[in-house]
């Protein structure tokens, strides 16, 4: 949900030289591929310290968790007393200090109201959000992708307008809105509209064979094909409420990306010296549209999670996005903490992960 | 956009929309207006929301009588009722309410804070930047919905609730905006920082508050509808986020639709279809018509998306206006264009003659949204095998455009009618020689395919944007190969690949071949493009302004390329050029094209000694010629010193782990009262830089610039503001060193408001006054910069270089980016105000027959350094450097005799230098 991709494109480059020469010989100022991934990754420290940071802060401006979390049951005695337990009564750097190495070995603490270790939902949540999350990547892309294409292609006729209507459309709709629609589209069929699988089948995996936490996986390793099935029908329409959320954003990057690398002089180049106009499209607008794409795609990982907790919320799948929501209404704020400084942890692998991506499909970053 | 964030803006958008309808067309015309529609009904609804809602939002009762929870739609509950037993249809529209509130509050109050913090971020640059930068990056990778909802609860659910629900809100959604609005102003502040007309206002001491304002936001602002109708979507959606999950408006406060639908969320499963579609569609139709009118908004504005052309009728009117004055002077002898009588033809062509290619009555015309604009109006012309024509002509003559008609690689919008005939002559042998001649205009794409690159084939202006970046230089011949012979392996196609990059002269071909195209220099690579366009051995080739983009010398050695594959492979070549100098120096026969049509068609000795039409005669007296006699000479040694350079470095820092970069390199002149010094040197020698360290653009790593006996070097902005008026500046593209939103009075007129204390009577008076000197009417001064034609900006920029009287004018390219013809009017305009002003000027060229035309005396840089300086006639006459004598040989001048003489004389001294 956000206007950088549509925006995203057309911005100017961050990093452009101010003027540029008319063929100069700048090949030897460029740097190779590993020192631009380390800068890259050196870039993501201070991104992490900085979500951690914010983090701790907001969650230490709204007051104090225990206060929040047990606020007129308890006695101002038993407040402190847990306070002083937890070791919320020390100078609040020191907490800072201590929540920081705390991290750095891998520990983002425990909730306070079910003391659980975050690191627990990363483990089990964290796999169900993954889970979602990359069958929503799948349906967006099977449905950005193609109809992006379709729609350039097409520009200004009737495909094109009918698919960018769709595109507008399904950024309009909140995915959760889509999922009541879908809920009540498919429901009168029984067809499962809540939760991961039904009550047998999640029993069988989470208890007798939990493995990846993956459900998918896990129930193809069990082998039973009733189970497969179950976690298929159960993913079906999550996923699609949550993928045509991204595959819309796809869509018209597709579009206006290949309108714009069409109209380059290198394709016009291609046409010229007699390349088919199925391979101009297919090598040269294409691939060079798709840099931008994979860009935006970065950011699309964030708005995914966001995604990722409304569309959990809807259809009671427990992911990170579920427990989140579940943990924010009992003003747990030790658990949001962790698990919102996860997510940002996340993020920045993810940006990470989308810079390698670009280096690998556009030379002049990486030479 | 709706008509509250209209209101945040309103200068500007009352100018802007009326303007983007008239912009728009066809489907984004109807998109736009649906979609402001739209949100004029949501406005309407949400504005009279209590006469329009039959019960309030939270009443479950009317009369003592309890409406019922969950009621279907009935005609007292048109939409049914809630789960908590309310109207749903009340809530709805008490809804549209609450969100247009939260709307219009998060759009201002993220653009006040963003658009500030982006232009002071874009603009101071440096630690501050990047460590917002980091910031914000960090704040816009983090998902959105979770940070509204964590300052939410710090906002509301926490310890205070001093924050009202609805402001609440919106300020838990105006933190995810901030980034946003940075990032864009950020950049595009980047963007136009760096855009002449800004450094035009800092050279005459323009403060930065004012820059920023006048200059820098008015500019940016242009990207700020699109944002804000983009963000307001997103506030919708972002609000109806944090009701869904519980964290929005408290529920007793407004009606709100995303809590409404996380109430629905459990009916729908019970088949209770009204109590979550409502609001749900109501988001949708929002949404909907925000985003049409942005996006709309953002494709109208799009300047990579508009299938307008271009092309401004002022410039054509100059032209008009020079073939008119030359037709006043000498009467016009009736222009017959006669079909060629006999061609001078390569050497070995034998008596008999086919036309490789031919052309009849060729016309072209583009769909625009102003009507049809014919480009090309019936033109005639053939070429013959071993044979160079050359097409000449300035902007907008069609030149380009024919060519690329006979491949049909014209846009969707083009329509062509004529004759292109293809007759495949004399290949392999003589059993060719007869083959049936084939119509090219109107053949299907499927038909054109195998012809093109192999039998016609293009040479594109500019080889950095012709090559595909993100592929190997060889991988781009070899498609090129396969393309035409399937049956070629790709080993043997490689080897093919690298004899072609060998025989077009590119050094190590071996290794080359596996180069990407940034990794070459610009000689190197138009070598590359014609290498692919010679691939398939085609029987013509079309050069479109081959050499424009390169520097004189490497244009020579891509000239030479061109004439030595014409005579080794007998291919016809088809030139486009503007540059009379080239015409003289390689074509056998000239067409003149003059807004669409062949005015003049000869042999290339007959064009230039015996011209007939006047617009012929008008280009070939317009284009400057080096090594005339009657230059300027020296000015006497006693007048004042106005400008001295000592010692001058500037070093560019370089990239990390990388040593700066040396872009002069001790430099030291002076120039003195009434003297024009021209600075020469090919692109990256550093000639503009010491251009822009002379009025303080750009400051010194070492030495030192005086202007009248004051040092100017090393001295704050605010030290040198008060010596600015004593220099004047004039950038090289007059289309963009003219602020367009700015009037031609308020550009000429900035500097003196700026420096002086004259009323503004005095300042409108000298505007007057100085346009007049310039020869431009009085009545432009209220013309904006884009009403004008390039040259007439061009003399618009100069008029406000010369406003305070300077004693130093510094000229950077002043007339590159003009067609020939102007540009001598505007260097005689130049050379006679000089005269009668007697200001010292450091005039900066690539192109030596203009300084020879109007400096007293000369210096030449190359790679930063000072190669040799002196009095005109010594430097061009007879240079003493191994440089400057090569540079001076590689431009070729407007007269085929002669300049056969310079390409024998010159002979070795031109080695290849890419």
């Amino acid at each position: 949900m956000s206007s950088a991709e549509i925006l995203g494109p057309t911005d100017p480059p961050v990093a452009e030289p101010p003027r540029r020469r008319r063929g100069g010989p700048h090949s030897r100022l460029r740097s190779p591929l590993v020192r631009y991934l380390l800068v890259r990754l050196a870039l993501v420290i201070p991104m992490l310290w900085i979500l951690v940071t914010l983090v701790f802060v907001l969650m230490r401006v709204i007051g104090d968790p225990i206060t929040a979390a047990n606020g007129g049951r308890l006695t101002p005695a038993q407040i402190a007393e847990r306070k002083a337990e937890a070791g919320l009564d020390r100078p609040l750097i020191q907490q800072y200090w201590e929540y920081v190495t705390g991290l750095l070995h891998g520990d983002f603490g425990t909730t306070l109201t079910d003391h659980r270790p975050i690191s627990d939902i990363l483990v089990v949540n964290g796999a169900a959000t993954l889970e979602l999350s990359i069958y929503a990547l799948v349906v967006a892309f099977a449905v950005g992708v193609p109809l992006g294409r379709l729609a350039a292609r097409y520009r200004d006729r009737w495909p094109d307008v009918v698919l960018r209507l769709f595109s507008i459309l399904v950024y309009a709709a909140p995915v959760f809105f889509v999922g009541l629609l879908l809920k009540l589209a498919f429901t009168p069929f029984g067809w499962p509209s809540s939760g991961r699988a039904s009550t047998t089948t999640e029993l069988a995996l989470e208890d007798v064979s939990p493995k990846t936490h993956i459900y998918l996986i896990d129930s193809i390793l069990y082998g039973d094909p009733g189970y497969i099935w179950d976690v298929v029908q159960h993913a079906i329409l999550p996923a699609v409420a949550l993928g045509l959320l991204t595959g819309g954003v796809f869509l018209r990057l597709v579009r206006i990306n290949l309108l714009q690398t069409l109209r380059m002089d290198y394709v016009t180049a291609a046409r010229a010296r007699g390349v088919s106009e199925r391979r101009v499209v297919r090598k040269h607008a294409f691939r060079n549209a798709l840099v931008p794409v994979v860009t935006v795609m970065g950011m699309q990982i964030a708005m995914l999670l966001a995604g990722a907790v409304l569309t959990e919320t809807t259809f009671e799948w427990q992911g990170i996005g579920y427990e989140l929501a579940q943990y924010l209404i009992k003003r747990d704020f030790l658990a949001v903490q962790g698990i919102v400084t996860l997510i940002a942890l996340v993020v920045c692998l993810a940006s990470f992960l989308i810079d390698v991506i670009v280096a690998l499909v556009d030379p002049r970053v990486r030479f | 956009m709706s008509t509250e964030t209209t209101r945040t803006t309103p200068t500007f958008a009352s100018r802007l929309v009326p303007s983007v309808v008239r912009q728009s067309h066809g489907l984004q015309r109807f998109m736009l207006l649906l979609g402001f529609v739209i949100i004029a009904l949501f406005v309407l609804v949400a504005v009279f929301a209590p006469w329009i809602a039959p019960y309030g939002f939270n009443q479950d009762r009317a009369d003592g009588v309890v409406f019922g929870a969950q009621q279907a739609p009935s005609a007292a509950h048109w939409l049914g009722t809630t789960v908590g037993g309310t109207d749903v249809l009340s809530r709805v529209v008490f809804g549209t309410r609450t969100a247009v509130e939260v709307i219009v509050l998060a759009v201002i109050l993220s653009s006040v804070v963003g658009v500030p913090l982006g232009l002071l971020s874009g603009f101071i640059g440096g630690a501050f930047d990047r460590v917002l930068v980091l910031v914000m990056d960090a704040l816009y990778a983090f998902p959105s919905l979770l940070l509204a909802i964590v300052v939410s609860i710090v906002l509301s659910g926490g310890s205070s609730g001093a924050v009202g629900g609805i402001l609440s809100a919106a300020i838990s959604i105006t933190v995810i905006f901030i980034p946003q609005y940075f990032r864009v102003v950020r950049n595009a502040t980047i963007s136009v920082k760096v855009e002449p007309y800004v450094d035009a206002a800092r050279v005459v001491g323009v403060r930065t508050p004012r820059i920023l304002g006048r200059h820098i936001f008015s500019n940016v602002a242009q990207t700020l509808p699109v944002i804000a109708t983009l963000n307001a979507s997103e506030a919708i959606l972002t609000l109806a986020g944090l009701g869904f999950l519980g964290f929005g408006i408290e529920p007793s406060a407004a009606a709100e639709w995303g809590y409404d639908l996380n109430k629905a969320l459990p009916d729908a499963t019970n088949g209770i279809w009204w109590t979550g579609l409502f609001p749900g569609l109501a988001i949708v139709l929002i949404v909907l018509g925000v985003t049409l009118v942005g996006e709309s908004l953002n494709d109208i504005l799009n300047p990579l998306l508009r299938t307008r052309s271009a092309e401004t009728s002022h410039d054509v009117e100059e032209l008009e206006e020079v073939v008119a004055e030359v037709e006043a002077d000498a009467p016009a002898t009736p222009a017959v264009s006669t079909r060629p009588r006999d061609p001078g033809g390569p050497p070995d062509d034998p008596g008999r003659r086919v036309a490789a290619l031919s052309l009849t009555d060729l016309a072209v015309s583009f769909r625009t949204d102003a009507g049809p604009v014919e480009a090309v109006r019936g033109i005639s012309f053939d070429v013959a095998p071993g044979e160079v024509v050359a097409v000449v002509g300035e902007s907008g003559s069609g030149k380009s455009v024919s060519s690329r008609a006979v491949l049909g690689l014209l846009p969707t919008t083009a329509s062509v009618s004529g004759s292109a005939l293809l007759t495949r002559a004399q290949h392999g042998g003589d059993q060719h020689r007869d083959e049936e001649p084939r119509e090219l205009i109107g053949m299907s794409n499927a038909d054109l395919r195998p012809i093109r690159g192999d039998e016609v084939s293009m040479v594109f202006q500019e080889p950095s944007t012709a090559l595909n970046p993100v592929y190997t230089v060889g991988w781009q011949i070899i498609e090129g190969l396969r393309a035409h012979d399937s049956s070629l392996t790709k080993k043997d196609a490689r080897t093919r690949a690298v004899e072609l990059l060998d025989l077009v002269g590119l050094p190590d071909p071996e290794h080359r071949v596996d180069y990407y195209p940034h990794q070459l220099s610009g000689g190197q690579k138009q070598r590359v493009v014609i290498a692919m366009a010679i691939a398939c051995d085609p029987d013509v080739i079309i050069a479109d302004e081959p050499t424009t983009a390169l520097d004189v010398t490497v244009q020579a050695a891509i000239l030479e390329l061109l004439l030595s594959l014409r005579d080794r492979l007998g291919t016809a070549i088809v030139l486009i050029t503007h540059n009379m100098g080239v015409v003289a120096d390689v074509a056998d026969r000239v067409m003149v094209m003059y807004r669409g049509s062949i005015v003049e068609q000869a042999d290339v000795d007959a064009l230039f000694s015996a011209p007939k039409h006047p617009y012929t005669r008008a280009l070939l007296d317009a284009v400057p010629h080096l090594g005339r006699e009657d230059g300027p000479g020296e000015v006497a040694g006693s007048a004042d010193v106005v400008l001295q350079v000592q010692d001058l470095v500037v070093e560019f820092p370089g990239r990390l782990g990388q040593p700066p970069f040396r872009a002069v390199d001790d430099v030291s002149f002076q120039i003195r009262r009434g003297e024009v010094l021209g600075l020469v040197g090919e692109s990256g020698s550093g000639k503009s830089t010491v251009g822009r360290t002379t009025v303080g653009l750009q400051q010194p790593t070492s030495g030192s610039v005086s202007v009248s006996g004051t040092t100017v070097s090393g001295l704050s902005d605010k030290e040198l503001r008060p010596l600015r008026k004593r220099f004047g500046f004039v950038f090289q593209d007059p289309a963009a060193s003219l602020n367009p939103r700015m009037s031609i009075s308020g550009c000429i007129g900035e500097p003196l408001r700026t420096q002086t204390d004259q009323s503004e009577q005095q300042v409108e008076a000298r505007v007057a006054e100085l346009l007049e000197s310039v020869e431009l009417p009085a009545a432009f001064a209220r013309r904006f910069p884009h009403e004008l034609s390039g040259g007439q900006r061009q003399r618009v920029s100069l008029a406000r270089a010369l406003a305070l009287d300077p004693d130093l004018l510094i000229a950077d390219e002043p007339t590159s980016a003009l067609d020939v013809s102007v540009q001598s009017r505007v260097l005689e305009l130049f050379v006679e105000l000089q005269q009668r002003l007697e200001f010292a000027c450091l005039f900066i060229s690539h192109d030596l027959a203009v300084v020879d035309s109007l400096a007293n005396r000369v210096a030449v840089m190359q790679h930063g350094r000072l190669v040799e300086i002196g009095p005109r006639e010594a430097v061009l006459g007879s240079p003493r450097e191994e440089y400057t004598q090569r540079l001076i040989a590689a431009v070729p001048v407007p007269d085929p005799a002669e300049q056969r003489r310079r390409r024998e004389a010159r002979g070795s001294l031109l080695t290849d230098v890419d």
